[in-house]
């Protein structure tokens, strides 16, 4: 669905990203980890065209993503930081959206987030009264909302109480079981093992390692994600040394 | 692009800083109409107002608001949307936002108490500035990465419209007093939206002992009446280029 060849970009002196190849398929769920400032953000903004990478090429469902915006009509996006116009209420951003999505029909919208995380309770009041767990929660129902076939998500659970969080990760895992591509960052490798079945990992804007939770068990002999890749960093430190 | 436009302009109707200076224009439109009986001084306060206060206030409030909207902008830039339209709607919607606060503020007053081609002229001259300066700031806020850099040099654009370039104007003048300068003159003052706006009023009005040396030449070389042209022209110019340069530079940046 998603094909990423001989992408590389540089702000200033800083190499963000580095010759990154990755393929993604339908049915997917990935992790994409790697410390701060690793370039995972930029990764994923440079699949939605909001950043503009110097070399390379980048294609979702076949086509160049430099060939107009409507490739996008597929994904669904949740920022890092969300920020809405503060006046704004919040049931008119949902009209505002659905206004400028006048390609997706009225029945194949999904409404099962924002029926969840109960956004119509907060919709007559104005987005800059809202916590900033709220507005993740509105982030997300947006990003589900038109149903799209990739999801990109970026920290999604970050700022979210125990209970929407396991809405929103309930969520991403029927996302994932409808044969859906998900790609998800977040420093919170508990949430992640739960709602991905493979793991990208980018250290200093390259990809250090690309593999499945499956194999990277049997490589390892952990259970828990975090001990995984921390068994996977030490054993290559320990090979670079020798 | 209309749906954009749409929402900027109704986030900003009910946005304080653009009630405000809606009030701050009526204020001064209706208060100056009741203080002074002679709508010819009235007119020339106005002129003032609409060079020193509007420049200001549309450049700061528009920079202001292209820094706080980024993240939205890259929420709605992650839908199909192409990124012309998006910025055309930005433009758009901050600029009538800007027209509509300066068109009710003080025009209502003035084709009330003084319904003449004066006041259309001064209405005129303050909507061309109204989208220029939205203009000049979405110029620089998309070239400048950092908010407090962009502020920074919104403020710098404004002083240096509204008096450091009559001053240095003034000192090029004094200057080389002794040679045929006027030709020069004419040119320099195109560089100033400000200028030309001041001088396509005062051509309109009589005191046209205001209308300075540049607005002189102006007069003389042009007519009053190809004047008003060659300054619309250039006052048009003067929304269109920074607006065409800031477009070209936000669809090949990074958000």
């Amino acid at each position: 669905m998603i094909e990423i060849k001989h992408v590389n970009k540089r702000y200033g002196k800083q190499q963000v990203l580095d010759d990154i190849n990755l393929s993604f398929d339908k049915g997917r769920s990935i992790a994409l980890i790697g410390p701060n400032g690793s370039g995972k953000t930029t990764l994923m903004k440079s699949v939605l065209g909001l950043v503009i990478p110097d070399t390379g090429s980048i294609e979702v469902f076949g086509e160049s993503i430099d060939r107009g915006p409507d490739y996008r009509k597929n994904i669904g996006y949740m920022p890092q930081i969300n920020r809405f116009p503060e006046q704004m209420k919040v049931n008119k951003l949902f009209q505002l959206m659905i206004g400028l999505r006048s390609d997706v029909s009225k029945d194949s919208y999904d409404l099962s987030l924002y029926r969840d995380l109960e956004i119509e309770k907060m919709a007559g009041k104005t987005l800059g009264s809202l916590s900033g767990g709220m507005k993740q929660q509105v982030s997300a129902s947006l990003a589900f909302y038109f149903d799209p076939e990739i999801l990109i998500l970026d920290e999604p659970t970050a700022a979210l109480d125990p209970i929407s969080n396991e809405v929103l990760k309930k969520k991403i895992r029927s996302a994932m079981e409808s044969e859906k591509l998900v790609i998800t960052t977040s420093h919170i490798l508990s949430d992640l093992e739960e709602i991905s079945n493979h793991v990208i990992y980018l250290q200093d804007g390259s990809v250090h390692f690309n593999k499945s939770i499956e194999s990277l068990k049997q490589e390892t002999e952990e259970t828990k994600l975090n001990k995984m890749i921390v068994a996977l960093l030490q054993s290559e430190k320990s090979h670079a040394k020798n | 692009m209309q749906k954009i436009s749409n929402i900027v302009f109704q986030d900003l109707l009910k946005n304080k800083v653009v009630v405000g200076y809606f009030l701050l224009l009526s204020l001064i439109g209706w208060g100056m109409f009741m203080i002074e009986s002679h709508p010819q001084k009235v007119i020339l306060t106005l002129l003032q107002v609409t060079l020193m206060i509007l420049p200001l206030m549309t450049v700061v409030f528009a920079t202001i608001y292209y820094y706080n909207s980024q993240e939205f902008i890259l929420m709605l830039l992650s839908q199909p949307i192409h990124r012309k339209r998006l910025f055309r709607g930005l433009f758009f919607g901050l600029a009538l936002a800007f027209a509509l606060a300066y068109l009710f503020g003080l025009g209502l007053p003035l084709l009330i108490f003084y319904p003449s081609a004066e006041s259309v002229f001064l209405l005129s001259s303050g909507l061309f500035l109204s989208f220029s300066f939205t203009a000049i700031a979405l110029f620089m806020s998309t070239h400048l990465h950092d908010k407090a850099r962009g502020m920074g040099a919104a403020l710098v654009v404004w002083a240096v419209f509204a008096f450091v370039y009559d001053g240095l104007l003034l000192l090029f003048m004094y200057q080389f007093s002794d040679y045929p300068i006027e030709k020069a003159v004419l040119v320099l003052s195109f560089f100033n939206p400000i200028d030309i706006a001041r001088i396509l009023v005062i051509m309109k009005t009589e005191a046209s002992a205001m209308l300075g040396l540049s607005g002189a030449v102006f007069k003389d070389f042009f007519g009053s009446s190809t004047g008003v042209y060659i300054s619309a022209a250039v006052l048009s110019a003067w929304v269109l280029i920074p607006f065409a340069i800031a477009r070209r530079k936000f669809i090949r940046k990074d958000l």
